[in-house]
């Protein structure tokens, strides 16, 4: 018998296909992807302007570690002034914001699954700092963090691994879905759902994936699509960039070792995955953010690209699982990341 | 620069291209359609055994069930997503909500012709396509444990297509899926605050504004929306309030089937693009008559769904609807 289970955050449900299931094995895809020849990489001798870098302990200004540098194709951009308008029943905004490329490493590397721990705790660092940055211009609400790897995710075709920051003046739907389930489930319990969700996740072990000193990786009860994971901090904070500080090694251990998980049990997919934070909050202290401090817990979803979503999905909000997510995290607990 | 466009139903952030900066037609990468799957094919007439039972067919010259002479074939769908024996048995673990997987996923042959897509067919055929979905959903909104009566269509293989014979999908759900309630909550808002439906309030101003008018006739017209998901999305409405798809009269069922027909070969011609459509009607039973207002929803697959859309809900859609419906209204068809 087939299951529909509710996301108790967005409250969507979703098809959990059991009889017609297939086996996690089925969804392993190879993408033989040409990234693209080293010598026309646009990122290994990044010539664009530096918006920020680490460096190796005192060199000032030698080789970079990790570097971000303005979007090449912008989806908004801070060059225009602020303004909103309207234009009969709708609301327009004209193009602000801002879009940065995170240049991951300077060696010529696809996947970030590939990168040291160390190197990818640089990147998170990276993101910290860009993250306090932007929260300081007022117009914007929203700063999220995302990565393509792979056609199939949405990637230019170029072997160097790289994730993408995006400041917008509106929160996306998405977030404000969350936002609104987080804060419902508060008010009526006074606790935080995701804590309540890490422990029972914790508890049940059947959707555990991998768990560190401070954060679990596991399936989520609803997922939308096969082997969609999600990291949640065990510490208690609505904002990444202040709740990550002091773990950037423990997040950048988890994040590689699920990264590798995929790239082993799944031969190497695309795959995308999105930093979900508290929007910004300075000059909004109304009624609406009075308990978000409370009532939010940042996260990180990572979705491989494995199965496409269908008219049903898209145009519905309803989405069919072709595979229960206890079967998908039994599979990635088995891999070994050793190998 | 493109700028943001937020949409009044369901309140969604759109980054939309301005008209000068949109991709063309020929910009977007393109799977091709060729069908190569007929000697094999389940749908095909004269292989009637190979599928479940039909439950609804448009049959000629007095044919029995279940063997040639049809041009419209409903049968239950050999794999079907949800099951339609047995209770809801709803419950929870923990914070989860769970219920047993109880629906009907039913499967439309649209027509005899393995070669022929619905936008290929004539007016008349696609009232006989109307006529199913509305006899199915009619039959299935009896059920007391369903809500909700979702159709919809995946053409091509980027769009979800398993099978390549022209067919499209009927599912009865026991709740409302996520985008519908959405509607139904952003326009409960909307005809609190007004008093009046915000879908018909969207066509005063699609009127009024002209630019993104595709085509219309007495009862209906199709419109690229302001703020679209994908490029080259394209609505068909009814003019007059209706709620409900499955209530739809019968003087409107060859306005609707010629509105479907012109709205599918404008974007063949234009895109041949693999797609999806699906109809957004009011739930099973829905009181508030005045609120909603059913239309279809068509979206070609031109683009892979980037990661902070599917993570975020933000979409970047590279064609304005002006400029798209443009396109799509130039196309001659004669």
């Amino acid at each position: 018998m087939p299951q529909l289970r509710k996301d108790p955050v967005i409250r969507r449900w979703v098809i959990i296909a059991t009889e017609r299931a297939r086996r996690p094995g089925n969804f392993v895809t190879s993408q033989n992807v040409d990234f693209g020849n080293k010598k026309d990489c646009p990122f290994c001798h990044n010539t664009d302007p530096e918006i920020f870098a680490i460096r190796p302990q005192g060199s000032g200004s030698g080789d970079w570690q990790v570097k971000v540098a303005p979007s090449g194709t912008p989806i908004l951009s801070i060059d225009t002034k602020f303004k909103r308008h309207g234009f009969g029943l709708y609301d327009v905004i004209k193009n602000y914001g801002a879009h940065e490329v995170v240049i991951e490493t300077p060696e010529h590397i696809a996947n970030m699954a590939d990168l040291s721990q160390e190197q990818i705790r640089r990147v998170m660092e990276a993101y910290v700092s860009r993250f306090k940055d932007l929260e300081k211009d007022t117009n914007l609400q929203y700063v999220f963090v995302y990565k393509n790897y792979g056609l199939a995710s949405g990637s230019r075709p170029i072997g160097h691994a790289r994730s993408q920051i995006i400041a917008s003046p509106v929160n996306p739907l998405r977030v404000k879905e969350k936002l609104a389930g987080a804060k419902k489930y508060y008010d009526y319990h006074e606790r935080c759902l995701y804590c309540d969700m890490y422990r029972q996740e914790l508890e049940s072990k059947e959707r555990l994936i991998r768990e560190t000193e401070h954060f679990v990786a596991f399936s989520p009860f609803a997922p939308r699509f096969p082997f969609e994971t999600i990291i949640l901090p065990k510490k208690h904070c609505c904002d990444f960039a202040d709740g990550v500080a002091g773990m950037e090694g423990d997040l950048a251990l988890i994040l590689k070792d699920i990264l590798l998980r995929f790239k082993i049990g799944l031969d190497d997919p695309a795959y995308n995955y999105v930093i979900h934070t508290a929007p910004l909050r300075q000059k909004r202290k109304g009624a609406k953010w009075q308990t978000i401090e409370e009532d939010y817990h940042w996260h990180i979803e990572i979705m491989p690209r494995l199965a496409k979503a269908a008219g049903f999905e898209k145009g519905s909000g309803f989405y069919i699982c072709a595979i229960p997510p206890e079967d998908t995290a039994e599979f990635l607990r088995k891999v070994d990341v050793h190998a | 620069m493109p700028e943001l466009r937020r949409d009044p139903i369901i309140g969604q952030w759109v980054v939309v291209a301005n008209d000068q900066e949109s991709l063309t037609p020929m910009a977007y990468e393109k799977e091709g359609h060729e069908r190569t799957h007929e000697s094999v094919c389940q749908f095909c007439p004269g292989r009637e055994g190979y599928t479940p039972p039909e439950v609804a067919a448009v049959r000629f010259n007095g044919s029995q069930p279940n063997t040639q002479g049809w041009s419209t074939r409903v049968v239950p769908n050999k794999f079907p997503a949800l099951k339609i024996e047995g209770g809801l048995d709803k419950r929870g673990i923990g914070i989860y909500d769970l219920l047993n997987g109880i629906g009907a996923h039913e499967v439309v042959v649209e027509t005899a012709d393995h070669h022929r897509d619905m936008a290929d067919l004539s007016p008349e055929e696609i009232v006989w396509i109307l006529r199913m979905y509305l006899d199915r959903g009619l039959n299935l909104a009896k059920d007391r444990r369903f809500k909700y009566i979702m159709v919809f269509k995946n053409f091509g293989e980027s769009a979800g297509a398993s099978v390549e014979h022209a067919h499209s999908q009927i599912i009865a759900l026991p709740m409302v899926p996520k985008l519908v309630d959405a509607e139904l909550e952003g326009s409960s808002s909307y005809y609190k605050f007004r008093g009046r439906c915000l879908f018909c309030d969207i066509l005063e101003q699609e009127y009024a504004d002209e630019e993104r008018i595709i085509a219309q006739n007495d009862q209906f017209i199709s419109f690229c929306p302001f703020v679209p998901r994908f490029p080259f999305e394209q609505w068909i409405m009814p003019k007059n309030h209706q709620p409900d798809f499955f209530a739809l009269s019968e003087e409107d069922i060859m306005p609707l089937a010629l509105m479907i027909k012109e709205a599918l070969a404008r974007m063949k011609a234009c895109l041949n693009a693999s797609y999806n459509f699906y109809i957004h009607t009011a739930p099973i039973g829905y009181k508030d008559r005045e609120v909603y207002h059913w239309h279809i929803e068509i979206m070609p697959q031109l683009v892979k769904t980037k990661g902070y859309e599917w993570g975020t809900g933000l979409y970047q859609v590279l064609t304005s609807p002006a400029v798209a419906a443009g396109y799509l209204r130039d196309v001659d068809l004669s």
